[in-house]
């Protein structure tokens, strides 16, 4: 019942420079910032020049992060730094539409993050020969409830209760349109037959 | 499954024109009166020509409106010196003509989801943007042409061009030393942009190289190309499947000795480019000259595979999996 | 929603749908052998014998009015049902010309339509329709041309862009699906499309297919069968409303297993798109009582054979589990060992 192995799940992989890209914009999350800084680190290895054509956007997740700093310290042309998601959402945006071709885009944090990242990419018509991702930090998920239309952020259990009163079970299938996975009601065949709820994406 | 090419569409030749000293405009009318199949703008059709020897089997690009389909429109490049097709076209096709083509493909595609097109042409190569044209004034998205040619009398379509987009055309001519600024255009173009060139294989060459330069991925960069397919040598062949052996000629491609010996290849491009016609070989005793631009450097290193359409062999003896 | 809709019961409710002995013999059987497993089993859409379900390009049959009536009460639930993103307007005009110029080839008797130009007249004398439009122009139909077309056109119907060497699901007018769903779907690629498939990305299937259909050309297109059962004749067995037809699955029992069980074949037919190159896929759901299938020996013998072997991974992903036991412990009854003539026809 609970379908997993599909395909539909985006792939991930540890970020590395695409150094024939001309611009370079890094978009991160939270722990996301650790990615980066390999990222950053790897390309000042292969092509030091490449970093001043570097910029970085970033959402903290804590308050006291180290991480801002090493940004800086990279020597990148720009580093801009948000305290909510929307934020940067918005702001990243904005920089979209003045950016040239030639820029390759890289994203690192929660799946959940990034999933909103790749649709701004998506509207700018970035393909896949242009964006890479690197998941880390939760494993929560946004579930898209398939019978109210609803999304639940932030699900942890492999059985959750959406607002319509329903108990979804999470499938693997995700819509990169709607940023999230699909949830089917679980005990529809035989109601209130559930399993047990357990925290399985942390 | 077979992919037979039986099913031909037969047309009268209802018009030509000497555009340029090289160029000639032809108009075809469905045979059987009615319309033509509907396309979108890139497409191009093979023309098959029965010639009193041999036969042709030519590409060339739709340049009409995919608005109207009365007519198709193509124009045809005198090659010199011309394996057959072009100075068939250029000799023996006249008003009233009856010719046959293929269902109209298209391996050169506006992409719909682009923020802006670029239109990169020289010389014949403005054909497929023709059509294109048409396509894009019914859309909200922006696109420019650029449409370079040897000279204001070697430019088949400058005016045409010129009048229907006042605003969105720049024509060069080399001989007013105006090139087009391939750098220039390339290093200043908006996220989502994508680049069409189409035209002599020096510029296509140059853009590819200058966009990968300038840090564009492949899936923005399209091209087409229409090129002879290369001469050589003569050598022979053997089908294995089909148990025929044939002669390949120093100027017929191998795929036309495989259609002329009676069996049915699939081919869609017949320039090398879009793998259709891919097909294994079972031994081959010298080297296979890899002309496609579609297997990779280890497919072809590999000798396993040949694109008949525009690849030969210099050997005695090619033996194919067909 | 009219008085005729509300009372529409043939896929629902009282589930009044019957096939017809004519109807019974013409089932696209999707075993050609006693086996089953996945394989790229595409074929020319070429026409079949007369009277078959590939004898025309696009087959209406005698349930054509009471399925597009379902579909009107399927959409006015749930108008997500279809959808279309904005870039796939020409694919929409395309997959309109190909379902009026086909009905209308095939059925002149019920179907008829005139071009003058960009000036076309459509008569749906079934459906008791007649409208003047401009091909192009949105403004000039009731619908859009995708929605239009599909709400008098039988089987459910997905528009695909070809860009960047993938096909990508980005219409669709989906009320009949086996268990998946188009407002969730829209915009995938083939391969996302097809994840939740099982083995078949394993056996490379999709990337075969993919590169065929990559390839496919215009007037040449193609078909394959699918298959997949339901309880009920219920043809609305989305995701969206698993909750209606989930606890139908729990009610199958050896008493009612012959009538309520329902053999459902999907007819696939793939056409590259003129005007705006992409691709359209129709999926045309054919569905067989269990008794209806064993009222053929031949039919009989083979669909018990398949269901008895079949791969768990596919009892699962079809969702037979709760009832497949059932289903071949019926079956068995017909089947005395003997073999199986070729090929699917009823003997």
């Amino acid at each position: 019942m609970l379908i997993t192995g599909i395909r539909s799940k985006p792939v991930y992989a540890p970020l590395q420079p695409d150094l024939l890209g001309r611009y370079h914009v890094m978009v991160g999350h939270g722990v996301g910032a650790t990615p980066l800084s390999r990222l950053l680190s790897d390309m000042r290895q292969a092509e030091p020049k490449a970093l001043a054509c570097t910029r970085v956007w970033y959402v903290a997740a804590a308050a006291a992060n180290g991480a801002t700093n090493a940004f800086r310290a990279a020597g990148i042309a720009e580093l801009r730094t948000f305290g909510e998601v929307d934020a940067l959402l918005a702001d990243l945006t904005a920089a979209m539409r003045a950016a040239l071709m030639g820029t390759r885009l890289y994203v690192a944090g929660p799946e959940s993050f990034m999933g909103l990242v790749m649709r701004i990419a998506h509207d700018f018509n970035l393909n896949r020969d242009e964006v890479r991702a690197e998941e880390c930090g939760t494993l929560a998920r946004r579930v898209h409830c398939i019978h109210c239309h609803s999304t639940i952020e932030n699900v942890r259990t492999n059985i959750v209760e959406c607002g319509c009163k329903r108990w979804l079970v999470v499938r693997d299938h995700y819509s990169r349109r709607l940023a999230a996975y699909m949830g089917v009601m679980v005990d529809a065949e035989a109601p209130g037959e559930r399993p047990q709820i357990k925290e399985v994406f942390l | 499954m077979s992919h037979s090419h039986a099913d031909t569409i037969p047309v009268r030749v209802v018009a030509v024109e000497q555009v340029t000293p090289q160029i000639k405009h032809f108009i075809f009318a469905p045979t059987g009166g009615g319309e033509l199949p509907a396309f979108s703008g890139g497409s191009h059709i093979i023309v098959v020509m029965r010639g009193a020897q041999r036969v042709f089997r030519n590409p060339y690009s739709l340049m009409s409106s995919p608005n109207e389909l009365d007519t198709y429109q193509i124009s045809v490049l005198r090659v010199d010196p011309s394996r057959g097709g072009s100075a068939f076209m250029h000799e023996q096709v006249r008003v009233g003509s009856e010719l046959e083509i293929a269902h109209p493909v298209n391996l050169f595609a506006l992409a719909k989801l682009a923020r802006k097109h670029l239109l990169l042409a020289g010389g014949i190569g403005i054909t497929p943007f023709m059509a294109q044209l048409h396509d894009l004034r019914l859309t909200d998205v922006p696109y420019e042409i650029h449409y370079a040619t040897r000279s204001p009398e070697h430019g088949a379509y400058c005016e045409l061009i010129a009048q229907a987009e006042p605003q969105r055309a720049r024509l060069y001519h080399d001989s007013a030393a105006k090139f087009i600024d391939i750098e220039g255009l390339l290093s200043h173009q908006p996220l989502g942009t994508h680049v069409y060139v189409c035209g002599p294989a020096g510029m296509i060459t140059r853009v590819l190289e200058t966009a990968r330069a300038l840090g564009w991925p492949d899936s923005h960069v399209h091209y087409e190309k229409f090129s002879a397919p290369p001469t050589g040598e003569a050598f022979d062949a053997y089908l294995d499947k089909s148990g025929i052996a044939l002669h390949v000629l120093p100027d017929q491609s191998l795929l036309e000795a495989i259609e002329a010996a009676g069996v049915d290849a699939p081919y869609l491009c017949r320039g090398g480019v879009c793998g259709f016609c891919r097909t294994d070989v079972v031994a081959v005793d010298g080297e296979l000259i890899h002309n496609d631009h579609y297997l990779s450097d280890e497919e072809k290193a590999s000798g396993k595979a040949i694109m008949p359409c525009v690849s030969r062999a210099r050997c005695s003896k090619l033996v194919l999996s067909l | 929603m009219n008085v005729a809709l509300k009372q529409q019961q043939v896929y629902r409710g009282a589930f009044t749908f019957r096939n017809s002995p004519q109807a019974i013999r013409r089932f696209p059987l999707p075993f050609p052998e006693d086996r089953y497993m996945y394989s790229v089993n595409i074929e020319p859409h070429v026409a079949g014998p007369a009277g078959s379900v590939i004898e025309f390009p696009i087959d209406c049959d005698e349930h054509y009015v009471e399925e597009c009536r379902e579909r009107a009460v399927v959409l006015a639930e749930d108008p997500l049902r279809y959808q279309a993103l904005p870039h796939m307007l020409s694919a929409q005009w395309d997959t309109l010309e190909l379902g009026m110029h086909s009905l209308a080839q095939s059925y002149p008797q019920h179907f008829s339509l005139s071009r003058q130009g960009r000036s076309w007249h459509w008569i749906n004398r079934p459906l008791g329709l007649d409208q003047h439009f401009s091909f192009g122009d949105p403004a000039t139909l009731p619908q859009p041309p995708l929605e239009y077309i599909t709400r008098q056109l039988q089987g459910d119907w997905v528009i695909m862009d070809q860009r960047d060497n993938d096909l990508w699901a980005e219409g669709g007018m989906v009320t009949g699906p086996a268990d998946w769903s188009m407002d969730f779907d829209i915009g995938m690629s083939f391969k996302e499309w097809h994840g939740p498939v099982p083995l078949g990305h394993e056996m490379g299937v999709f990337d075969r297919a993919l590169k065929f259909l990559l390839n496919l050309r215009l007037n040449e297109p193609v078909r394959r069968l699918n298959w997949t059962m339901t309880v009920h004749p219920r043809l609305d067995t989305s995701p969206h409303n698993y909750p209606e037809w989930g606890p139908e699955r729990a009610t199958v029992t050896a008493q009612n297993v012959a009538d309520v069980l329902h053999l459902r074949t999907e007819l696939q037919g793939l056409w590259r798109l003129p005007r705006s190159n992409g691709i359209v896929f129709m999926v045309r759901t054919y569905m067989l009582s269990l008794r209806d299938v064993a009222s053929i020996p031949k039919w009989a013998r083979r669909v018990h054979r398949v269901l008895r072997d079949l791969h768990p991974a596919l009892v699962d992903y079809k969702g037979l589990t709760r009832h497949r036991p059932t289903a071949v412990a019926y079956l068995a009854q017909f089947d005395d060992g003997a073999p199986t003539t070729p090929g699917t026809a009823p003997e």
